[in-house]
């Protein structure tokens, strides 16, 4: 035990481990914060890297890239309201408002901080809790995971006040989008109106990045035309003075104080997003919604989120990233990967001639404690790192739009080509953006949308398997107490929060109060 | 472990002093140029097809001269991928690695524009056998059983398979047909939704490839009950064949490496030489216990006639159960 353990320690601070790792996390984080690419495409670029490093030096670049790929796609989340990764596609709601009221760099460290609070949480929850959890983590069915996936799409619908019925119609359009493609139980094709390429369905990436950035540009782009003539007489000299524009870095410094009143935020984001890492199949976006949707409704400053609050950067970031330790877990306790990353993990695992599951950590104790080891220090190198680059990313995300834009825009389209090797996605991305920008004119919410799209999915898989195994009978839904449970508990939310809000103050006139009701 | 990768590295070595002396001497034995060869797979990163074609991008460019890159294709239902290699130039660089699925229901099944004869086959990797399992606590451990039970109370029997007509569901419905019994079939998004839905007591049975479940079966976590194949799997020696428990029902998945069919012959036999020759040096067999793939190749003859007799065994179940004409 001791033995293998100095081994471990030997094997995870040799001095080319390290800088694998701090490798992996620099690629990460770059490659997470361009939008289209994620942690995960690289991961799976460089598997066969295995084939030729020792483990140790493997399992820590792969698990480098992961880290910073997690925390990499907060930045174009918030520089660029752009979400790097599908993971931080909660982050954009409120670290671009933040951008945009002036404080990138006040939002972008407290996405590190409580990213890496939820990581490391997360890893330690992996190291001493793996089997527990995972038990618990067994008895998520299909009925429960539709609880599940019922609970998150009502919570983050019913966000914003006032615009629930919106918020409702969004989740509903994402899900339809979602649907296009194969029918996942009975294998038939429906809503790609005889175009075979929309056979497999929309991919995440394309919808995510279209939905979010291109949508902004184009919107940039008109409005910079409409304006251009103005402009064009009495800015340009001012506008070539500075390529920041007015934004003042000395103003923009996150205070301990503020550190502190984002903590509640950080560890419910760390507590979901733990737990439903966990749970195979569900994934970080999921955490980081949920997540997101519970810090607002037990915040104080509840009004404050969507316009730019710390606490919602908070949640999101702590959500997304306390999966990634945690969705490990079924992979080495039972041998299940979880998720996308996991089932990477699993195959660099096997390629290296360990077979994932329980007796992993006996077969192979010494690189499994290196792994632990690096989990948990390859936070601290990101911590470091990231803290080192962020001052110059916020400085990026000041850079005026319309020269931003535009090449985040092309990266955009390159990473997203880069992503399936299909001009299909290209177009999805473009009309995705096009969708953006009608939706964005009418004040539609973005992210009940997203959310629709990404849990659909699993959420008609769950309810149809359910009712498979239900024969067809729905008070099948309601057997688990699990399930009982996670309706209930979001009923109660929609309550209150709608009986609340109009008690608290009401201003406006009864029909904004109905269309709260909807 | 060490000794693979002083292998490895003595083998890049080698491929660098041999490129290096040799260079002018390679191209003219082989029809293939420099431009690299891409291995194209209908599924996503990290499963099998893509660990074993992994395999052969390692260990063969050594044989063949252009270096091979894996390509990941899982758009529209892999039918993307297909399509890729299909509308690609006929050079033998662009090659499609692939189980029956893709390519033999697919071609049946879906509005595709190409045939089952527009393939040839260059080789085939390896014959996946489908494997029926449980959990050790669950009613149900052998055959017997399962066909007792369903007998006695049918179609409450409830059976988790991967994508429906995917190769870990076609085995059940040919069963079904055989016997007549019944279960209630739940799709699921794959092997790992599989094993937590049946680990997790919410189905009764799953069905999955041996490699996957073998050190669990070993262990007692997982029952193995029966294999759908001729012979029993050297992964699962102690697992019985539905042939000997009295069902005739044998439906291995192989994976194979396809050109199209307007690809030279010659290409195609270099291709198969040096693919062959590869999977049987030291490296690539120490790489192929080393990941579980149970690699053994069959030459491009006898694997047209195994892919033909797939396209005749799908297509009648097809037609049986009425999904096609």
């Amino acid at each position: 035990m001791i033995e293998s353990l100095l081994g471990g320690l030997y094997l995870a601070f040799s001095p080319e481990v390290i800088m694998f790792v701090a490798v992996g996390v620099f690629m990460g984080v770059t490659l997470g914060a361009i939008p289209g690419l994620s942690g995960d495409m690289a991961i799976a670029i460089l598997l066969p890297i295995v084939f030729f490093l020792e483990p140790a030096a493997a399992l820590g670049l792969l698990t480098g890239i992961y880290k910073g790929g997690m925390f990499g796609g907060s930045i174009s989340a918030i520089s660029f309201g752009v979400p790097g990764t599908p993971g931080s596609a909660a982050t954009a709601i409120d670290g671009y408002q933040a951008k945009l009221k002036g404080y990138p760099n006040k939002a972008l460290n407290t996405a590190l901080y409580s990213s890496v609070i939820g990581d490391t949480t997360s890893d330690f929850v992996l190291i001493f809790l793996a089997l527990p959890l995972a038990i618990v983590a067994l008895t998520f069915g299909p009925v429960e995971f539709f609880a599940l996936y019922a609970f998150s799409l009502l919570l983050i619908s019913a966000l914003t006040k006032g615009k629930v019925a919106k918020g409702v119609a969004m989740a509903a359009l994402g899900i339809l989008l979602a649907m296009i493609g194969r029918d996942p139980i009975g294998g038939s094709l429906r809503l790609t109106f005889g175009i075979p390429a929309l056979s497999g369905g929309l991919a995440l990436i394309p919808v995510l990045v279209g939905i979010f950035a291109v949508s902004e540009l184009i919107i940039q782009l008109s409005r910079a035309w409409m304006e251009r003539a103005r402009r064009i007489v009495d800015d340009t000299k001012r506008q070539a003075e500075s390529l920041l524009g007015d934004y003042d870095a000395s103003k923009d410094k996150l205070t301990f104080r503020e550190f502190r009143a984002n903590m509640k935020a950080t560890w419910i984001g760390t507590t979901m997003g733990t737990l439903i890492g966990a749970l195979p199949g569900a994934g970080s976006s999921l955490a980081a919604f949920i997540s997101y949707g519970l810090a607002q409704r037990f915040s104080r400053n509840r009004d404050d989120f969507g316009k730019g609050s710390l606490e919602g950067v908070a949640a999101a970031e702590a959500g997304n990233s306390a999966t990634s330790g945690s969705t490990l877990i079924p992979l080495f306790a039972f041998g299940i990967p979880g998720s996308a990353t996991a089932a990477l993990f699993g195959a660099a695992f096997i390629l290296m001639g360990m077979t994932p599951g329980p007796r992993l950590i006996y077969d192979h104790t010494e690189v499994i404690y290196a792994l632990f080891l690096i989990l948990i220090y390859a936070n601290l190198i990101n911590l470091a790192l990231s803290h080192f680059l962020l001052p110059l990313y916020s400085k990026i995300a000041m850079i005026q739009s319309r020269i931003l834009l535009p090449i985040v825009c092309v990266l955009a389209i390159l990473g997203t080509f880069a992503a399936g090797n299909s001009v299909i996605d290209v177009w999805v991305l473009l009309f995705a953006g096009l969708l953006g920008v009608v939706l964005r004119i009418y004040n539609f919410p973005l992210a009940p949308l997203i959310l629709g799209f990404i849990v659909a999915p699993g959420a008609e898989r769950a309810l149809r398997q359910a009712l498979l195994i239900g024969r067809g009978e729905w008070t099948h839904l309601l057997s688990s107490p699990i399930a009982i449970g996670l309706y209930a508990t979001a009923a109660i939310m929609i309550l209150t929060f709608t009986v609340l809000m109009r008690e608290r103050k009401d201003p406006t006139p009864p029909a904004a109060g109905k269309e709260g009701q909807g | 472990m060490s000794r693979l990768k002083a292998t490895l590295k003595a083998t890049a070595a080698t491929t660098l002093a041999a490129s290096l002396a040799f260079a002018p001497g390679l191209a003219a034995a082989s029809p293939l140029g420099s431009d690299p060869i891409r291995l194209v797979i209908p599924f996503g990163p990290g499963g099998g097809s893509d660990i074993t074609a992994r395999v052969l991008s390692a260990t063969a460019p050594e044989f063949c001269g252009p270096r091979i890159d894996v390509v990941s294709m899982s758009g529209a239902a892999g039918l993307e991928a297909v399509n890729f290699v299909r509308n690609a130039e006929p050079n033998g660089h662009t090659l499609l690695v692939t189980d029956y699925g893709p390519i033999v229901t697919s071609g049946f099944v879906d509005d595709v524009d190409w045939s089952h004869d527009d393939w040839q086959p260059v080789m085939n990797f390896t014959e996946w056998l489908p494997t029926v399992y449980t959990r050790p606590d669950h009613d149900i451990q052998t055959i017997e059983d399962w066909m007792e039970a369903a007998e006695s109370e049918p179609g409450t029997i409830t059976f988790g398979h991967a994508s429906p007509l995917g190769i870990v569901h076609l085995p059940l419905i040919l069963l079904e047909m055989e016997t007549g019994m019944e279960n209630v079939h739940v799709p699921t998004s794959g092997g790992g939704e599989t094993r937590s839905m049946v680990m997790g007591g919410h189905i009764d049975l799953g069905m999955t490839l041996p490699a996957s479940i073998a050190s669990e079966v070993a262990a007692g976590e997982l029952t193995a009950l029966g294999v759908f194949a001729d012979e029993r799997s050297p992964a699962l020696p102690d697992t019985p064949t539905f042939k000997e428990s009295g069902y005739d029902v044998a439906l291995p998945a192989w994976l194979m490496i396809f050109a199209t069919s307007d690809v030279p012959s010659e290409t195609v036999e270099f291709l198969q030489d040096c693919f062959m020759e590869a999977l049987a040096s030291p490296t690539a067999v120490a790489m192929s216990d080393r990941v579980n793939a149970g690699i053994e190749p069959l030459n491009a003859e006898d694997s047209a006639r195994l892919y033909q007799n797939t396209v005749d065994t799908i297509g009648s179940i097809l037609r049986e159960i009425g999904e096609i004409d």
